[in-house]
């Protein structure tokens, strides 16, 4: 995989029961692989975004958004790839360290301290996830999950 | 109303006059319900299979969506190869399969499967309805969906107990599907700069699909072509879009279409290619498709065919018929040169036509099917099955318009002409109908002799007997070491007494003497006929390209 077949997709799509599956059916027989996908609702009720990393495979990059635009289930498709934009990653940790100083001055927040360790929130994008979380590693980390990207235009 | 009668009711409505279907658990409350619609007539196939080939045969012969129902499970599953072959060729269809009752759907009840996991990426579109307040609007905009844009199939799963319910019965409003955007306009600048391109080549050439034919712009075609001293290749499945016989014909193009074609594609400085999906059996190798062309003109209704195999440098993304259209007025004078390049053309037609072995004594096939052409004209639909038939019935016959040539192009389905044959006889009554199919693909679906018998349908079946898969054997013989692996047909049924035991009558010809007697006993005879003709089993199709080579590689039938 290189950095050019990847794909930012944030689509919006009808809110119904067979609408992840008929995406992610669509992604694995076009060839293409999901790398990164976030879901929550929109602004319009009965209407979901998604916010998808998709790699092209050996399609033609532009294949994701043309072939994800024939579903009747998706309503609007925007190729985010390469624009200005706002990308966002959450990541929950729990370590072990006692002193989380560092992590603080990273700008993550404690959700919850315990005797068997201290669980963090930290968001950022892609980057400064990647960074926060080798820093975890160096924390004694125990448990860890971490977003897809949540993706916007930069407004002007 | 009952969500039975609901769904009756809404087919009415939408005009549908034939269901090709099969009964069982899940679907049982509809047939409960269907006699009192009378003017619905429901065709009992003998295997789902044959209902969706039927519906399928049907929908190309006269442009109606074909409709089909069948049970859950086994049922809904044996449609798959049928919704497979129709969607790859965008033909409109309506599968309506019955569901477990809502409130078992995931148990893994009896019959159960799950038919919209099993059917999606061989549907344009599908429905799970558990609820009969849905009903009216689902089946409303299948219609419109399956019909309109590109066509293709859409599969309504309706659960059981929906069909049991009762609930007044609310008129759809006006559709609303957000989703689902149809490309209406076309751009008036990129058709100009089509019409220029082309008119304004050395060396042009148009390539025609199916969707010349499904948006009938055949006559739009034929004036572009004309106005613009452009000739004109279909793909397979584009058969009928351009008049074979007209002098700017190149007939089909493809891995085995005819040399003078591939020799103007592969000479082409400007390639427009017309509602297509321009696939592998259309470029064979890609990398050395068309490879002078400086500009790439494509056509297709759908934004995603562009680019997907061949980048092209114009489109429209638009119907085929709206897209010339609006081409026309803007061709300027065909370029001074034309008369050379139609010249050249020609040249390359003498030099490369079609031909046959026809003096080993054996009968050929296409001593077979120039005698039916001689009889059927453009009189008659020819639904072929899938193999050296199929290729056979596309090379040895000049069809002049749409409608009149009808196979699974895209999956390449064995077992599709008889039962697409009998839909498109009930589609088109008036027309003479003849399936052609290799006996491999016959003995596939030959079940569906039965409603042929049943309803005493004029299908005339020209079976191509060659004791082998044909293709296979040819691919094997020419591609794959010469090793004949498991392509011989060792044992087959006496066609002339299965045609006795399903009711219809049959002969079987191993002369060409006899083909014409032969054929003459099939046009006297009203109902169904069959004829098993014993061909040369070493008859090949020609031209064809080897696989993986480039057009420029096509082999032709030895010189005779």
């Amino acid at each position: 995989m290189t950095e050019d077949r990847l794909r930012v997709l944030s689509v919006v799509v009808e809110d119904g029961p067979g609408t992840l599956s008929k995406v992610s059916g669509l992604i694995r027989r076009r060839g293409f692989h999901v790398r990164a996908i976030s879901v929550g609702p929109s602004r319009e009720a009965g209407q979901v975004r998604m916010t998808l990393t998709v790699d092209a495979g050996h399609a033609e990059v532009d294949q994701v958004r043309k072939q994800l635009e024939r579903l009747v289930e998706v309503v609007e498709v925007e190729d985010l790839t390469g624009h200005d934009v706002h990308s966002r990653e959450l990541v929950v940790a729990t370590v072990a360290a006692a002193d989380l100083s560092d992590l603080i001055e990273r700008g993550a927040k404690v959700l919850h301290s315990g005797k068997k360790g201290t669980t963090v929130e930290f968001a950022g994008d892609g980057t400064e996830v990647g960074e926060f979380v080798d820093e975890l590693r160096r924390h004694g980390v125990q448990d860890v999950v971490r977003s897809g990207p949540v993706v916007m235009r930069r407004s002007a | 109303m009952t969500g039975a009668d609901m769904i009756l009711e809404a087919l009415e409505r939408e005009g549908v006059e034939f269901i090709f279907g099969y009964p069982g658990g899940a679907n049982l409350p509809i047939y409960q319900h269907m006699p009192g619609h009378p003017t619905l007539k429901h065709i009992l196939v003998r295997h789902e299979q044959g209902a969706a080939h039927m519906a399928d045969g049907y929908a190309r012969a006269c442009g109606k969506p074909g409709v089909v129902f069948a049970t859950s499970g086994p049922g809904a599953l044996n449609l798959v190869t049928g919704l497979a072959t129709a969607y790859m060729d965008s033909v409109p269809m309506i599968a309506i399969t019955g569901q477990v009752a809502s409130t078992m759907v995931g148990r893994d009840a009896f019959q159960e499967t799950d038919v919209i996991g099993a059917t999606s990426s061989v549907t344009k579109h599908s429905y799970l309805v558990t609820s009969i307040n849905q009903l009216p609007r689902v089946i409303h905009e299948a219609f419109h969906i399956a019909t309109t844009g590109r066509p293709g199939p859409v599969l309504i799963d309706i659960c059981k107990d929906v069909q049991q319910a009762d609930a007044p019965h609310v008129l759809p409003e006006r559709l609303e599907i957000p989703g689902y955007k149809l490309n209406g306009h076309v751009d008036l600048d990129q058709a100009k700069a089509a019409a220029v391109a082309l008119a304004g080549a050395e060396r042009p050439v148009v390539l025609a699909g199916h969707g010349v034919l499904l948006s009938h712009a055949e006559g739009e075609l034929r004036e572009l072509a004309e106005k613009a001293a452009v000739p004109v290749g279909t793909t397979l499945l584009g058969i009928g879009a351009f008049p074979v016989n007209h002098p700017l014909s190149l007939h089909m193009t493809g891995f085995m279409g005819t040399g003078w074609n591939l020799k103007a594609v592969q000479n082409a400085d400007v390639l427009m290619m017309v509602g297509m999906r321009v696939d592998d059996r259309v470029t064979a190798r890609l990398a050395d498709f068309a490879p002078k062309v400086k500009t790439f003109i494509h056509v297709d209704i759908d934004g995603s065919e562009m680019g997907k195999n061949v980048r092209p440098h114009i489109e429209l993304v638009a119907d085929a018929k709206k897209a010339i259209s609006a081409m026309i007025p803007h061709l300027p004078e065909p370029e001074k040169s034309r008369g050379t390049w139609l010249a050249q053309i020609d040249a390359w037609r003498e030099e490369h036509p079609l031909r046959y072995t026809h003096s080993n004594g054996q009968l050929q096939p296409q001593d077979v099917l120039i005698d039916m052409y001689k009889r059927c004209r453009n009189e008659a639909i020819v639904v072929a099955d899938v193999g050296q038939n199929q290729i056979w019935a596309a090379l040895w016959w000049n069809y002049d318009r749409p409608g009149l040539f009808l196979n699974s192009g895209g999956s390449g389905t064995m077992g599709f002409a008889l039962p697409a044959a009998i839909g498109a006889k009930f589609a088109r009554p008036e027309l003479a109908v003849w399936c052609v199919a290799g006996e491999g693909g016959f003995v596939m679906t030959a079940q569906e002799l039965s409603v042929a018998v049943e309803h005493q349908l004029d299908v005339k079946i020209v079976i191509l007997n060659n004791f082998s898969l044909g293709m296979v054997r040819q691919f094997q013989d020419d591609f794959y070491g010469g090793v004949r692996s498991e392509s011989d047909l060792k044992h087959m049924p006496d066609f002339v007494k299965l045609a006795d035991a399903y009711g219809l009558p049959g002969i079987r010809v191993d002369k060409f003497e006899e083909i014409g007697p032969a054929m003459d006993a099939a046009e006297r005879t009203k109902g169904p006929f069959l004829i098993d003709f014993r061909i040369d089993p070493e008859a090949n199709v020609y031209p064809i390209v080897p696989l993986g080579k480039s057009l420029n590689d096509f082999w032709e039938a030895p010189e005779v």
